[in-house]
């Protein structure tokens, strides 16, 4: 199976230019400035094999956005490799863009003033797609996601959810194998964005479409993607399957007892004994809380005895979302089992 | 060739718009008219004062300024980039533009262009003819080539000095009012160029070269011999200046920072 991306050592790196303090320092500056060498992106390698969808994830300013534009052609790396279906993105750009897609969440593909079915003939004439393809291809896509209604009016007059679909339309009008989204489902709502979702999930099926995705999102990349590359700093510290990422790193499950009488951990602790579990107070009354760390066996042994031992009015048990796991991954800085 | 159908398919996207806009396209039109109004005034005024201006009488420079309104009004039409940096740097809009498969410039000249402004050929016309009839002026029959070429290079020239202002914009985007100032000095080549002295006579016709869109081209229809050479250099120069301003333009582009986000 070929790559559709294929990144080495990747790095970008920004002049970032202080200003001196004062006066007297804004005259310094206007003969020597001072500057940082910043690198936004810190020589970075993976690779994305055809028809993947892969979530890259990071925090605001990890180097997101500037990797994608290194991938698309419009920023030019500082050092190291970067191929994208088999060309130079910013050395052959203008051959190269005809076989991507691009979504970028805060900005517009399409033109503001005019009908959508305006734009997406422009965009048609521009890709060079011939009428056949553009009539197999492009129905299907407005059917899926629902914007036939929308073809004749103008950009200005859609709403954030209706424009968003219509410029993914936009992205894909030529039909490319390979396509960048970068904060598709910012601002929308869970109907559109479920929209949304399926329809790149069936792209991907039908076409074999490779898609990168960045988002703050995670049940975008939950719903979508296998396997993530989290960066952080310009580096990456995470990249592989998303599963392994909650297993590795997931810390097992939370039960929560609601007891009908007064307990104290007096009670509750033997009821443990021999297993790994232990027990936190909960945050209401009457509420305790069993950690399993993990083996996750032991649930039904746990919940048999306490039910058996004591009254209870409800029980909940938690898992730790990947939103959670993430945090603690930012805040901590090292992932259990893998660390790069 | 893919290249004039794409013209034509943004020529069309463009009525579009503009026909959504009909009092801004009046409006417009109307500015345009008046701003040349206001020039020609302003020449009539001069004029009150003297009858000569080193060896230029008053018909002679009314009609560079006919001339001169011709290659500005294709200039204005596509070279809308005076705006560049905060527009497609400042805000990011240059993202978009790289990521469709035609050459960025070509793409943007596209999006920016105002084809209101060529209704200053037409002023244009008539102010060289006017001039042109009181000056007994007589057209041969490969006169009106060469004023298509003569006029061709004086745009070009315009073009490539914006050109090359714009490209600045992908090294450094702080905020600069180059360009306005730039308006003002190519108002400059509406002059004979030799009512100024030697430095600024320099500086107009080989730095920024803005003397070939206005004195020298118009030179060879006012039959002033001594300037027929830098008149036939009109062409040569759009090109060259044209040329150079695509260069630095494209090394720009890899030069290019993106906005923030």
């Amino acid at each position: 199976m070929s790559n559709a991306i294929e990144v080495k050592e990747l790095r970008k790196e920004f002049k970032s230019y202080s200003s001196r303090s004062g006066l007297k320092g804004a005259f310094r500056d206007l003969f020597t400035r001072n500057y940082k060498v910043i690198p936004a992106v810190e020589d970075i390698s993976f690779t994305v094999r055809q028809g993947e969808m892969v979530g890259y994830i990071g925090e605001n300013g990890a180097g997101k956005s500037t990797t994608i534009k290194m991938l698309t052609g419009i920023l030019t790396p500082t050092s190291g490799l970067v191929q994208a279906n088999g060309m130079n993105p910013h050395k052959e750009r203008e051959k190269f863009v005809q076989t991507i897609g691009v979504v970028f969440g805060q900005r517009s593909q399409l033109w503001w003033d005019i009908a959508v079915q305006e734009s997406f003939r422009l965009l048609k004439k521009v890709y060079r797609v011939s009428d056949e393809d553009y009539n197999e291809h492009m129905n299907h896509v407005i059917e899926s996601l629902d914007i036939g209604p929308l073809l004749d009016k103008p950009v200005r007059k859609l709403s954030l959810g209706q424009r968003m679909r219509c410029e993914l339309a936009a992205a894909l009008l030529h039909n490319p194998p390979l396509l960048f989204l970068d904060e598709p489902t910012i601002g929308l709502d869970v109907l559109v964005k479920l929209k949304i979702r399926n329809f790149l999930k069936e792209i991907n099926e039908k076409y074999n479409t490779t898609i990168l995705l960045t988002t703050h999102d995670l049940s975008d990349i939950e719903a979508l993607c296998e396997r993530v590359v989290m960066l952080d700093e310009g580096k990456i510290i995470y990249d592989g399957k998303l599963a392994e990422l909650r297993s590795n790193w997931g810390e097992g499950k939370q039960i929560e007892f609601q007891f009908s009488n007064q307990v104290d951990d007096q009670q509750l602790d033997p009821l443990v004994k021999e297993l790994d579990v232990f027990w936190t107070k909960g945050d209401r009354h009457n509420v305790w809380v069993a950690n399993v760390p993990h083996e996750e066996e032991v649930i039904s042994e746990l919940i048999g005895r306490v039910v058996a031992a004591h009254k209870i009015t409800d029980i909940k048990i938690h898992e730790i979302s990947t939103e959670e796991i993430i945090r603690n991954i930012y805040e901590e800085g090292v992932i259990h089992g893998k660390i790069r | 060739m893919f290249y004039v159908s794409m013209f034509f398919q943004y020529l069309s996207q463009y009525m579009k718009t503009r026909l959504t806009y009909r009092v801004d396209l009046f409006v417009e039109i109307f500015s345009d008219l008046l701003f040349q109004a206001v020039n020609l005034i302003f020449i009539l005024v001069v004029f009150g004062h003297t009858q000569f201006l080193s060896g230029w009488t008053r018909d002679e420079i009314i009609f560079i300024y006919g001339f001169f309104l011709v290659p500005f009004a294709f200039f204005s039409s596509f070279f809308n980039i005076w705006d560049f940096n905060e527009r497609y740097i400042v805000k990011g809009e240059m993202d978009r533009i790289l990521t469709r498969p035609i050459h960025s410039l070509f793409q943007i000249i596209l999006e920016r262009m105002e084809l209101e402004s060529l209704f200053g050929v037409i002023t244009g016309l008539a102010v060289m003819f006017y001039a042109g009839s009181r000056l007994d002026l007589s057209i041969s029959w490969y006169d009106p080539f060469v004023f298509i070429v003569l006029v061709l290079g004086g745009a070009l020239v315009y073009g490539g000095i914006f050109v090359i202002l714009a490209s600045i914009s992908f090294w450094s985007d702080s905020r600069t009012s180059i360009m306005p100032m730039m308006y003002n000095i190519g108002n400059y080549g509406r002059y004979p160029v030799n009512i100024y002295n030697k430095v600024i006579r320099f500086i107009l016709t080989w730095i920024l070269p803005f003397a070939f869109v206005g004195v020298y081209p118009s030179a060879y229809f006012l039959g002033k011999e001594e300037w027929y050479g830098y008149a036939f250099l009109t062409p040569v120069m759009g090109i060259a200046f044209f040329g150079i301003s695509v260069i630095l333009w494209n090394i720009g582009v890899t030069k290019y920072r993106g906005a923030g986000s």
